[in-house]
Protein backbone atom coordinates (compact mmCIF):
# COMPACT_ATOMS: atom_id res chain seq x y z
CA UNK A 1 0.00 0.00 0.00
CA UNK A 2 1.22 3.47 -0.88
CA UNK A 3 -0.26 6.87 -0.04
CA UNK A 4 1.03 9.74 -2.18
CA UNK A 5 4.05 7.59 -2.97
CA UNK A 6 4.78 6.74 0.67
CA UNK A 7 4.92 3.03 1.51
CA UNK A 8 2.65 1.93 4.37
CA UNK A 9 4.43 -1.02 6.00
CA UNK A 10 2.49 -4.20 6.55
CA UNK A 11 2.90 -4.06 10.29
CA UNK A 12 1.09 -2.93 13.42
CA UNK A 13 1.45 -0.74 16.47
CA UNK A 14 1.21 -2.64 19.71
CA UNK A 15 -0.49 -0.80 22.58
CA UNK A 16 -1.49 -1.39 26.18
CA UNK A 17 -4.53 -0.87 28.38
CA UNK A 18 -4.27 2.11 30.69
CA UNK A 19 -6.44 4.02 33.13
CA UNK A 20 -7.21 7.58 32.15
CA UNK A 21 -8.69 10.76 33.59
CA UNK A 22 -9.74 13.99 31.91
CA UNK A 23 -9.01 17.11 33.92
CA UNK A 24 -10.62 20.41 33.01
CA UNK A 25 -8.66 23.41 34.23
CA UNK A 26 -10.27 26.83 34.05
CA UNK A 27 -8.81 30.22 34.84
CA UNK A 28 -9.50 33.92 34.52
CA UNK A 29 -8.05 33.84 31.01
CA UNK A 30 -6.55 31.45 28.45
CA UNK A 31 -3.02 32.24 29.53
CA UNK A 32 -3.37 31.07 33.12
CA UNK A 33 -5.41 28.02 32.16
CA UNK A 34 -2.64 27.02 29.78
CA UNK A 35 0.09 27.76 32.30
CA UNK A 36 -1.51 25.35 34.77
CA UNK A 37 -2.12 22.72 32.11
CA UNK A 38 1.45 22.89 30.86
CA UNK A 39 2.76 22.55 34.40
CA UNK A 40 0.44 19.65 35.06
CA UNK A 41 1.55 17.79 31.96
CA UNK A 42 5.24 18.47 32.41
CA UNK A 43 7.56 15.46 32.77
CA UNK A 44 4.80 13.08 31.77
CA UNK A 45 6.06 11.55 28.54
CA UNK A 46 6.26 7.90 29.49
CA UNK A 47 5.09 5.74 32.38
CA UNK A 48 8.49 4.08 32.30
CA UNK A 49 10.08 6.93 34.24
CA UNK A 50 7.37 9.54 34.80
CA UNK A 51 4.75 7.22 36.37
CA UNK A 52 2.13 8.70 34.07
CA UNK A 53 1.60 10.09 30.61
CA UNK A 54 -0.23 13.36 30.16
CA UNK A 55 -0.76 16.16 27.69
CA UNK A 56 -3.19 18.85 26.71
CA UNK A 57 -6.16 17.44 24.80
CA UNK A 58 -7.62 20.74 23.66
CA UNK A 59 -8.44 24.28 24.65
CA UNK A 60 -11.95 25.01 25.81
CA UNK A 61 -14.08 28.08 25.37
CA UNK A 62 -16.21 29.50 28.20
CA UNK A 63 -19.24 27.73 26.75
CA UNK A 64 -17.50 24.36 27.23
CA UNK A 65 -16.44 24.72 30.85
CA UNK A 66 -18.48 24.29 34.03
CA UNK A 67 -17.82 27.84 35.27
CA UNK A 68 -18.01 29.75 31.96
CA UNK A 69 -14.33 30.58 31.96
CA UNK A 70 -11.63 29.74 29.42
CA UNK A 71 -10.16 26.34 30.05
CA UNK A 72 -7.90 23.55 28.97
CA UNK A 73 -8.67 19.85 28.88
CA UNK A 74 -5.88 17.52 29.98
CA UNK A 75 -5.74 13.75 29.65
CA UNK A 76 -3.67 11.81 32.17
CA UNK A 77 -2.88 8.11 31.84
CA UNK A 78 -1.44 5.62 34.33
CA UNK A 79 -1.02 1.87 34.38
CA UNK A 80 -3.61 1.26 37.13
CA UNK A 81 -6.34 3.06 39.05
CA UNK A 82 -4.25 3.37 42.19
CA UNK A 83 -1.43 5.02 40.29
CA UNK A 84 -3.83 7.31 38.50
CA UNK A 85 -5.25 8.48 41.82
CA UNK A 86 -1.80 9.28 43.21
CA UNK A 87 -0.76 11.20 40.12
CA UNK A 88 -3.98 13.23 40.16
CA UNK A 89 -3.43 14.26 43.77
CA UNK A 90 0.23 15.13 43.15
CA UNK A 91 -0.27 17.01 39.95
CA UNK A 92 -3.49 18.88 40.75
CA UNK A 93 -2.05 19.73 44.16
CA UNK A 94 1.30 20.98 42.94
CA UNK A 95 0.44 22.58 39.63
CA UNK A 96 -3.22 23.64 39.60
CA UNK A 97 -3.87 24.51 43.22
CA UNK A 98 -0.74 26.64 43.18
CA UNK A 99 -1.53 28.44 39.94
CA UNK A 100 -3.32 31.82 40.14
CA UNK A 101 -7.05 31.99 39.35
CA UNK A 102 -7.51 28.33 38.44
CA UNK A 103 -10.30 25.91 39.26
CA UNK A 104 -10.25 22.19 38.50
CA UNK A 105 -13.08 19.96 37.30
CA UNK A 106 -13.69 16.39 36.17
CA UNK A 107 -13.95 16.00 32.42
CA UNK A 108 -15.47 12.51 32.44
CA UNK A 109 -18.89 13.03 34.06
CA UNK A 110 -21.06 9.97 34.31
CA UNK A 111 -18.11 7.58 34.41
CA UNK A 112 -19.01 5.00 37.06
CA UNK A 113 -15.55 4.35 38.48
CA UNK A 114 -14.44 7.41 40.46
CA UNK A 115 -11.35 8.67 42.22
CA UNK A 116 -11.47 11.43 44.80
CA UNK A 117 -8.40 13.62 44.48
CA UNK A 118 -10.43 16.64 45.57
CA UNK A 119 -11.24 14.94 48.85
CA UNK A 120 -7.55 14.33 49.46
CA UNK A 121 -6.56 17.85 48.50
CA UNK A 122 -9.17 19.46 50.73
CA UNK A 123 -6.99 18.96 53.81
CA UNK A 124 -4.65 21.64 52.50
CA UNK A 125 -7.38 23.90 53.80
CA UNK A 126 -6.46 22.89 57.36
CA UNK A 127 -10.11 22.53 58.39
CA UNK A 128 -10.99 25.94 56.95
CA UNK A 129 -12.17 24.24 53.76
CA UNK A 130 -15.85 23.78 52.98
CA UNK A 131 -17.78 21.76 50.47
CA UNK A 132 -20.77 22.51 48.28
CA UNK A 133 -23.04 20.22 46.30
CA UNK A 134 -24.05 21.44 42.85
CA UNK A 135 -26.02 19.24 40.49
CA UNK A 136 -25.25 16.16 42.56
CA UNK A 137 -21.48 16.77 42.53
CA UNK A 138 -19.42 17.81 45.50
CA UNK A 139 -16.91 20.64 45.17
CA UNK A 140 -14.30 21.70 47.70
CA UNK A 141 -13.59 25.33 48.43
CA UNK A 142 -10.05 25.59 49.74
CA UNK A 143 -9.00 28.97 51.09
CA UNK A 144 -5.71 30.18 49.62
CA UNK A 145 -3.83 33.45 49.89
CA UNK A 146 -5.20 34.65 46.57
CA UNK A 147 -8.78 33.87 47.53
CA UNK A 148 -10.22 30.42 47.04
CA UNK A 149 -9.32 27.30 45.06
CA UNK A 150 -12.27 25.28 43.81
CA UNK A 151 -11.80 21.61 42.98
CA UNK A 152 -14.32 18.92 42.18
CA UNK A 153 -14.21 16.07 44.65
CA UNK A 154 -14.34 13.11 42.31
CA UNK A 155 -12.93 12.42 38.86
CA UNK A 156 -14.03 9.70 36.47
CA UNK A 157 -11.71 6.84 35.55
CA UNK A 158 -11.77 5.61 31.96
CA UNK A 159 -10.96 1.91 32.19
CA UNK A 160 -10.70 1.44 28.43
CA UNK A 161 -7.80 3.82 28.00
CA UNK A 162 -5.11 2.82 25.51
CA UNK A 163 -1.47 3.82 25.76
CA UNK A 164 1.30 3.39 23.21
CA UNK A 165 -0.47 3.72 19.89
CA UNK A 166 2.24 4.80 17.49
CA UNK A 167 3.57 5.16 14.01
CA UNK A 168 7.07 5.74 12.66
CA UNK A 169 7.99 8.21 9.95
CA UNK A 170 10.89 6.92 7.87
CA UNK A 171 12.36 9.89 6.01
CA UNK A 172 15.08 10.77 3.52
CA UNK A 173 16.61 13.22 5.96
CA UNK A 174 16.04 14.78 9.37
CA UNK A 175 14.41 17.94 8.00
CA UNK A 176 11.87 16.01 5.93
CA UNK A 177 11.13 13.71 8.85
CA UNK A 178 10.57 16.61 11.21
CA UNK A 179 8.34 18.44 8.73
CA UNK A 180 6.24 15.30 8.31
CA UNK A 181 6.04 14.77 12.08
CA UNK A 182 4.99 18.37 12.60
CA UNK A 183 2.31 17.99 9.96
CA UNK A 184 1.04 14.85 11.68
CA UNK A 185 0.97 16.53 15.09
CA UNK A 186 -0.89 19.52 13.69
CA UNK A 187 -3.43 17.24 12.03
CA UNK A 188 -4.01 15.19 15.18
CA UNK A 189 -4.21 18.23 17.50
CA UNK A 190 -7.65 18.59 18.98
CA UNK A 191 -8.72 15.04 18.16
CA UNK A 192 -11.19 14.17 20.91
CA UNK A 193 -9.91 11.71 23.48
CA UNK A 194 -6.32 11.58 22.21
CA UNK A 195 -3.03 13.05 23.39
CA UNK A 196 0.54 12.95 22.15
CA UNK A 197 2.52 12.90 25.42
CA UNK A 198 6.04 13.39 24.06
CA UNK A 199 7.78 16.73 23.44
CA UNK A 200 5.86 18.60 20.80
CA UNK A 201 4.06 15.31 20.13
CA UNK A 202 7.18 13.75 18.61
CA UNK A 203 9.64 11.09 19.82
CA UNK A 204 13.11 10.87 18.36
CA UNK A 205 14.29 8.10 20.69
CA UNK A 206 11.88 5.23 20.22
CA UNK A 207 12.70 2.30 22.48
CA UNK A 208 12.63 -1.46 22.55
CA UNK A 209 11.89 -3.58 25.60
CA UNK A 210 14.99 -4.28 27.71
CA UNK A 211 18.55 -4.03 26.42
CA UNK A 212 21.15 -6.28 24.89
CA UNK A 213 24.06 -5.04 26.95
CA UNK A 214 22.51 -4.04 30.29
CA UNK A 215 20.38 -6.45 32.26
CA UNK A 216 18.79 -3.82 34.47
CA UNK A 217 17.49 -1.60 31.67
CA UNK A 218 13.71 -1.63 31.20
CA UNK A 219 14.01 -0.03 27.78
CA UNK A 220 16.78 0.92 25.43
CA UNK A 221 17.23 2.47 22.01
CA UNK A 222 15.25 0.93 19.18
CA UNK A 223 18.38 -0.01 17.26
CA UNK A 224 16.44 -1.57 14.40
CA UNK A 225 15.22 1.92 13.47
CA UNK A 226 18.43 3.85 14.13
CA UNK A 227 19.87 4.97 10.76
CA UNK A 228 23.41 5.08 12.12
CA UNK A 229 23.20 1.37 12.95
CA UNK A 230 21.76 0.25 9.62
CA UNK A 231 24.83 -1.83 8.81
CA UNK A 232 25.74 -2.89 12.35
CA UNK A 233 22.49 -4.28 13.71
CA UNK A 234 19.49 -6.23 12.45
CA UNK A 235 18.06 -3.08 10.86
CA UNK A 236 14.50 -2.51 9.73
CA UNK A 237 15.58 0.40 7.54
CA UNK A 238 16.13 0.32 3.83
CA UNK A 239 18.86 2.24 2.09
CA UNK A 240 18.04 5.93 1.78
CA UNK A 241 16.27 6.22 5.13
CA UNK A 242 18.39 8.66 7.11
CA UNK A 243 16.02 9.73 9.91
CA UNK A 244 13.11 8.20 11.81
CA UNK A 245 10.67 9.95 14.11
CA UNK A 246 7.85 8.39 16.11
CA UNK A 247 4.42 9.71 16.99
CA UNK A 248 3.08 8.11 20.20
CA UNK A 249 -0.62 8.36 20.94
CA UNK A 250 -2.62 7.70 24.11
CA UNK A 251 -6.39 7.58 23.82
CA UNK A 252 -9.49 7.24 25.91
CA UNK A 253 -10.40 4.22 23.82
CA UNK A 254 -9.26 2.22 20.82
CA UNK A 255 -11.45 3.94 18.18
CA UNK A 256 -10.03 7.33 19.20
CA UNK A 257 -6.51 6.02 18.56
CA UNK A 258 -7.47 4.57 15.18
CA UNK A 259 -9.02 7.83 14.04
CA UNK A 260 -6.06 9.91 15.18
CA UNK A 261 -3.54 7.51 13.62
CA UNK A 262 -5.37 7.69 10.31
CA UNK A 263 -5.38 11.49 10.44
CA UNK A 264 -1.73 11.69 11.43
CA UNK A 265 -0.41 9.16 8.93
CA UNK A 266 -2.29 10.82 6.11
CA UNK A 267 -0.71 14.16 7.01
CA UNK A 268 2.75 12.59 7.31
CA UNK A 269 2.65 11.12 3.80
CA UNK A 270 4.46 13.94 2.06
CA UNK A 271 7.59 14.50 -0.04
CA UNK A 272 10.78 13.34 1.65
CA UNK A 273 9.04 10.50 3.50
CA UNK A 274 9.80 6.97 2.25
CA UNK A 275 7.64 4.86 4.50
CA UNK A 276 5.36 4.74 7.52
CA UNK A 277 5.98 1.92 9.95
CA UNK A 278 5.05 1.14 13.55
CA UNK A 279 6.57 -0.16 16.75
CA UNK A 280 5.58 -3.48 18.24
CA UNK A 281 6.97 -6.22 20.42
CA UNK A 282 5.95 -9.11 18.24
CA UNK A 283 2.34 -8.95 19.36
CA UNK A 284 2.83 -10.84 22.59
CA UNK A 285 2.81 -7.98 25.09
CA UNK A 286 0.08 -5.48 24.30
CA UNK A 287 -3.55 -6.46 23.74
CA UNK A 288 -4.18 -3.69 21.22
CA UNK A 289 -2.81 -4.14 17.68
CA UNK A 290 -3.29 -1.26 15.28
CA UNK A 291 -2.57 -2.58 11.79
CA UNK A 292 -1.44 0.30 9.62
CA UNK A 293 -2.89 -1.00 6.37
CA UNK A 294 -6.27 -1.72 7.93
CA UNK A 295 -6.36 1.75 9.43
CA UNK A 296 -5.37 3.42 6.20
CA UNK A 297 -7.53 1.27 3.94
CA UNK A 298 -9.60 3.72 1.94
CA UNK A 299 -8.08 6.74 3.69
CA UNK A 300 -6.03 7.85 0.72
CA UNK B 1 -46.07 4.19 33.19
CA UNK B 2 -46.42 7.70 31.76
CA UNK B 3 -43.89 10.42 30.94
CA UNK B 4 -45.18 12.54 33.73
CA UNK B 5 -47.95 12.95 36.23
CA UNK B 6 -50.13 15.98 35.72
CA UNK B 7 -52.25 17.58 38.44
CA UNK B 8 -54.65 20.40 37.58
CA UNK B 9 -56.46 22.29 40.29
CA UNK B 10 -60.14 21.85 39.55
CA UNK B 11 -61.44 24.98 41.29
CA UNK B 12 -60.03 27.75 43.47
CA UNK B 13 -59.50 26.60 47.05
CA UNK B 14 -61.42 28.25 49.85
CA UNK B 15 -59.16 27.04 52.66
CA UNK B 16 -55.76 25.61 53.50
CA UNK B 17 -54.99 22.29 51.84
CA UNK B 18 -52.10 20.24 53.23
CA UNK B 19 -50.61 17.83 50.67
CA UNK B 20 -47.62 16.23 52.32
CA UNK B 21 -47.48 13.23 50.00
CA UNK B 22 -47.15 15.09 46.71
CA UNK B 23 -43.55 14.30 45.77
CA UNK B 24 -41.76 13.01 42.70
CA UNK B 25 -40.25 9.95 44.35
CA UNK B 26 -43.60 8.91 45.80
CA UNK B 27 -45.52 9.32 42.55
CA UNK B 28 -42.99 7.12 40.78
CA UNK B 29 -44.50 4.12 42.55
CA UNK B 30 -48.18 5.10 42.34
CA UNK B 31 -50.77 4.66 39.62
CA UNK B 32 -53.16 7.41 38.58
CA UNK B 33 -55.88 6.02 40.83
CA UNK B 34 -53.54 5.66 43.78
CA UNK B 35 -52.35 9.24 43.37
CA UNK B 36 -55.90 10.51 43.27
CA UNK B 37 -56.61 8.56 46.44
CA UNK B 38 -53.69 10.03 48.40
CA UNK B 39 -54.83 11.45 51.73
CA UNK B 40 -54.72 15.22 52.15
CA UNK B 41 -56.07 17.56 54.81
CA UNK B 42 -58.52 20.31 53.88
CA UNK B 43 -59.22 22.80 56.65
CA UNK B 44 -58.19 20.18 59.21
CA UNK B 45 -60.49 17.53 57.70
CA UNK B 46 -59.29 14.42 55.86
CA UNK B 47 -59.87 14.33 52.13
CA UNK B 48 -58.32 12.89 48.96
CA UNK B 49 -56.04 14.56 46.47
CA UNK B 50 -58.44 13.68 43.68
CA UNK B 51 -61.16 15.72 45.39
CA UNK B 52 -59.33 18.88 44.36
CA UNK B 53 -57.11 17.95 41.42
CA UNK B 54 -57.62 16.28 38.08
CA UNK B 55 -54.92 13.62 37.98
CA UNK B 56 -53.46 12.34 34.73
CA UNK B 57 -50.73 9.72 34.52
CA UNK B 58 -48.90 7.63 37.06
CA UNK B 59 -45.72 5.74 37.86
CA UNK B 60 -43.53 8.73 37.04
CA UNK B 61 -41.29 10.89 39.20
CA UNK B 62 -41.81 13.83 36.86
CA UNK B 63 -44.76 15.80 38.20
CA UNK B 64 -46.40 18.92 36.78
CA UNK B 65 -48.97 20.83 38.81
CA UNK B 66 -51.03 23.73 37.51
CA UNK B 67 -53.20 26.21 39.36
CA UNK B 68 -53.02 28.80 42.08
CA UNK B 69 -51.75 26.76 45.00
CA UNK B 70 -51.31 29.71 47.37
CA UNK B 71 -53.42 27.84 49.91
CA UNK B 72 -51.63 24.52 49.36
CA UNK B 73 -49.09 23.82 52.08
CA UNK B 74 -46.25 21.30 52.37
CA UNK B 75 -45.97 20.62 48.68
CA UNK B 76 -43.05 18.24 48.00
CA UNK B 77 -42.32 17.99 51.72
CA UNK B 78 -39.77 15.29 52.41
CA UNK B 79 -39.22 14.62 48.70
CA UNK B 80 -36.17 12.44 48.06
CA UNK B 81 -36.06 12.43 44.27
CA UNK B 82 -37.79 13.27 41.02
CA UNK B 83 -39.01 16.62 39.81
CA UNK B 84 -42.07 18.61 40.76
CA UNK B 85 -42.83 21.56 38.49
CA UNK B 86 -45.51 23.92 39.73
CA UNK B 87 -47.02 26.48 37.40
CA UNK B 88 -48.53 28.92 39.86
CA UNK B 89 -47.96 30.18 43.39
CA UNK B 90 -47.55 27.78 46.30
CA UNK B 91 -48.33 28.12 49.99
CA UNK B 92 -46.24 27.60 53.10
CA UNK B 93 -43.63 24.91 53.78
CA UNK B 94 -43.04 23.88 50.18
CA UNK B 95 -40.09 21.52 50.04
CA UNK B 96 -40.11 21.18 53.81
CA UNK B 97 -37.20 18.94 54.87
CA UNK B 98 -36.59 17.95 51.27
CA UNK B 99 -33.82 15.39 50.78
CA UNK B 100 -33.46 15.17 47.01
CA UNK B 101 -34.91 15.95 43.61
CA UNK B 102 -35.95 19.29 42.17
CA UNK B 103 -38.91 21.45 43.14
CA UNK B 104 -39.47 24.09 40.47
CA UNK B 105 -42.01 26.77 41.34
CA UNK B 106 -43.04 29.07 38.53
CA UNK B 107 -44.54 31.66 40.85
CA UNK B 108 -44.22 32.77 44.46
CA UNK B 109 -43.68 30.61 47.52
CA UNK B 110 -45.03 31.16 51.03
CA UNK B 111 -43.21 30.99 54.35
CA UNK B 112 -40.70 28.34 55.47
CA UNK B 113 -39.65 27.33 51.98
CA UNK B 114 -37.27 24.35 52.28
CA UNK B 115 -37.25 24.79 56.03
CA UNK B 116 -37.25 22.36 58.96
CA UNK B 117 -40.48 20.95 60.37
CA UNK B 118 -41.51 22.47 63.68
CA UNK B 119 -39.23 21.20 66.42
CA UNK B 120 -36.84 19.43 64.05
CA UNK B 121 -33.12 20.14 64.27
CA UNK B 122 -32.56 19.84 60.52
CA UNK B 123 -34.37 21.17 57.49
CA UNK B 124 -33.54 20.39 53.91
CA UNK B 125 -30.87 17.74 53.55
CA UNK B 126 -30.56 17.67 49.76
CA UNK B 127 -32.14 18.54 46.45
CA UNK B 128 -32.87 21.84 44.80
CA UNK B 129 -35.71 24.32 45.08
CA UNK B 130 -36.06 26.96 42.40
CA UNK B 131 -38.63 29.75 42.79
CA UNK B 132 -39.05 32.13 39.88
CA UNK B 133 -40.99 34.62 42.01
CA UNK B 134 -40.53 35.60 45.63
CA UNK B 135 -40.47 33.64 48.87
CA UNK B 136 -41.83 34.39 52.33
CA UNK B 137 -40.23 34.32 55.78
CA UNK B 138 -37.91 31.67 57.15
CA UNK B 139 -36.75 30.35 53.78
CA UNK B 140 -34.03 27.68 54.06
CA UNK B 141 -34.35 27.61 57.85
CA UNK B 142 -32.05 24.98 59.46
CA UNK B 143 -30.98 23.73 56.04
CA UNK B 144 -28.42 20.95 56.36
CA UNK B 145 -27.59 20.53 52.68
CA UNK B 146 -29.20 21.46 49.40
CA UNK B 147 -29.87 24.52 47.35
CA UNK B 148 -32.69 27.07 47.55
CA UNK B 149 -32.83 29.64 44.77
CA UNK B 150 -35.27 32.52 44.71
CA UNK B 151 -35.36 34.71 41.63
CA UNK B 152 -37.26 37.45 43.43
CA UNK B 153 -37.22 38.78 46.97
CA UNK B 154 -36.85 36.65 50.09
CA UNK B 155 -38.70 37.42 53.31
CA UNK B 156 -37.44 37.97 56.82
CA UNK B 157 -35.28 35.53 58.80
CA UNK B 158 -33.94 33.79 55.72
CA UNK B 159 -31.45 30.97 56.32
CA UNK B 160 -32.02 31.11 60.06
CA UNK B 161 -29.88 28.62 62.01
CA UNK B 162 -28.58 27.21 58.76
CA UNK B 163 -26.30 24.19 59.22
CA UNK B 164 -24.92 24.15 55.67
CA UNK B 165 -26.40 24.40 52.20
CA UNK B 166 -26.96 27.48 50.09
CA UNK B 167 -29.65 30.11 49.66
CA UNK B 168 -29.38 32.23 46.52
CA UNK B 169 -31.54 35.34 46.32
CA UNK B 170 -31.64 37.32 43.09
CA UNK B 171 -33.95 39.86 44.71
CA UNK B 172 -33.67 41.63 48.05
CA UNK B 173 -33.21 39.60 51.21
CA UNK B 174 -35.42 40.57 54.15
CA UNK B 175 -34.40 41.51 57.67
CA UNK B 176 -32.30 39.33 59.98
CA UNK B 177 -30.77 36.99 57.40
CA UNK B 178 -28.50 34.15 58.50
CA UNK B 179 -29.28 34.54 62.19
CA UNK B 180 -27.60 31.72 64.12
CA UNK B 181 -26.09 30.26 60.96
CA UNK B 182 -23.41 27.66 61.59
CA UNK B 183 -22.01 26.94 58.15
CA UNK B 184 -24.38 27.82 55.36
CA UNK B 185 -24.08 30.32 52.54
CA UNK B 186 -26.37 33.15 51.52
CA UNK B 187 -25.62 34.49 48.06
CA UNK B 188 -27.27 37.90 47.92
CA UNK B 189 -27.53 39.30 44.41
CA UNK B 190 -30.24 41.92 44.92
CA UNK B 191 -29.32 43.65 48.14
CA UNK B 192 -29.13 42.63 51.77
CA UNK B 193 -28.83 44.32 55.14
CA UNK B 194 -25.98 42.39 56.67
CA UNK B 195 -26.58 41.79 60.40
CA UNK B 196 -24.14 43.33 62.86
CA UNK B 197 -23.17 39.84 63.96
CA UNK B 198 -21.47 39.28 60.60
CA UNK B 199 -18.04 40.71 59.82
CA UNK B 200 -16.62 41.64 56.47
CA UNK B 201 -13.71 39.32 55.68
CA UNK B 202 -12.79 40.44 52.19
CA UNK B 203 -14.08 41.38 48.75
CA UNK B 204 -13.23 38.76 46.14
CA UNK B 205 -14.52 36.68 43.25
CA UNK B 206 -15.65 33.36 44.72
CA UNK B 207 -15.16 30.63 42.10
CA UNK B 208 -17.93 28.65 43.76
CA UNK B 209 -20.51 31.37 43.05
CA UNK B 210 -19.41 31.53 39.44
CA UNK B 211 -19.83 27.76 39.10
CA UNK B 212 -23.20 27.85 40.84
CA UNK B 213 -24.58 30.69 38.72
CA UNK B 214 -23.39 28.99 35.54
CA UNK B 215 -25.15 25.84 36.68
CA UNK B 216 -28.38 27.75 37.37
CA UNK B 217 -28.22 29.42 33.98
CA UNK B 218 -27.53 26.23 32.05
CA UNK B 219 -29.55 23.68 33.97
CA UNK B 220 -32.49 25.74 35.18
CA UNK B 221 -32.47 28.45 32.48
CA UNK B 222 -32.43 31.22 35.07
CA UNK B 223 -31.55 34.68 33.81
CA UNK B 224 -28.12 35.30 35.26
CA UNK B 225 -26.51 38.63 34.49
CA UNK B 226 -22.94 38.29 33.21
CA UNK B 227 -21.97 40.94 35.76
CA UNK B 228 -22.94 38.51 38.50
CA UNK B 229 -20.60 35.91 37.05
CA UNK B 230 -17.70 38.30 36.61
CA UNK B 231 -18.34 40.50 39.60
CA UNK B 232 -16.89 40.77 43.07
CA UNK B 233 -18.56 39.73 46.29
CA UNK B 234 -18.19 40.90 49.86
CA UNK B 235 -17.69 37.93 52.13
CA UNK B 236 -19.32 38.50 55.50
CA UNK B 237 -18.66 35.78 58.09
CA UNK B 238 -20.91 34.86 60.98
CA UNK B 239 -23.07 34.39 62.80
CA UNK B 240 -20.98 35.70 65.65
CA UNK B 241 -23.79 35.08 68.07
CA UNK B 242 -23.69 31.33 67.39
CA UNK B 243 -20.66 31.31 66.73
CA UNK B 244 -20.51 29.83 63.28
CA UNK B 245 -18.77 29.60 59.96
CA UNK B 246 -21.65 30.85 57.93
CA UNK B 247 -21.18 33.36 55.18
CA UNK B 248 -23.07 36.02 53.31
CA UNK B 249 -21.69 36.61 49.84
CA UNK B 250 -22.98 40.00 48.83
CA UNK B 251 -22.66 40.91 45.18
CA UNK B 252 -20.91 44.23 44.67
CA UNK B 253 -22.94 45.67 41.83
CA UNK B 254 -20.57 47.91 39.92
Amino acid sequence: MKIRGVLIDDTFAEAFGMRAARIVITASNERWARVAAEQMTGFATSVIACKCEAAIERELGPEDTPDSRPGVSVLLFAMDTDGLGKRLIERIGQTVLTCPTTSCFDGLPGTPERLKPGKALRVFGDRFQSSKMIGGERYWRIPVMEGEFLVQESFGVQKKGVGGGNFLILADDAASGLAAAEAAVTAIAGSPGVILPFPGGVVRSGSKVGARGYANMIASTNDAFCPTLRLTTDSALSEGVNSVLEIVLDGLDSPAIVEAMRTGILAACRPGVRAISAGNYGGGLGPYHFHLRKIMDGAS
Amino acid sequence: MSDNVSLSLRAPLDGVLEVEGVAGDRFAALSELEIAALPVVMRSRPAKLGDFFDVRGGLSSNVRIEGDLSCVHRLAAGMTGGRVHVVGNVGDEAGLAMAGGVLWIEGNAGDRLGAAPAGASKGMSGGEIIVTGSAGADAAMRTRRGLVVVAGDVGTDAARAMLAGTLVAFGRVGARPGRGSKRGSIVALGGIDVPETYWLACTYQPPYVRLLLTYLRRTHSLAVDDRMLDGSYRRHCGDAGNPGRGEILEWVNA
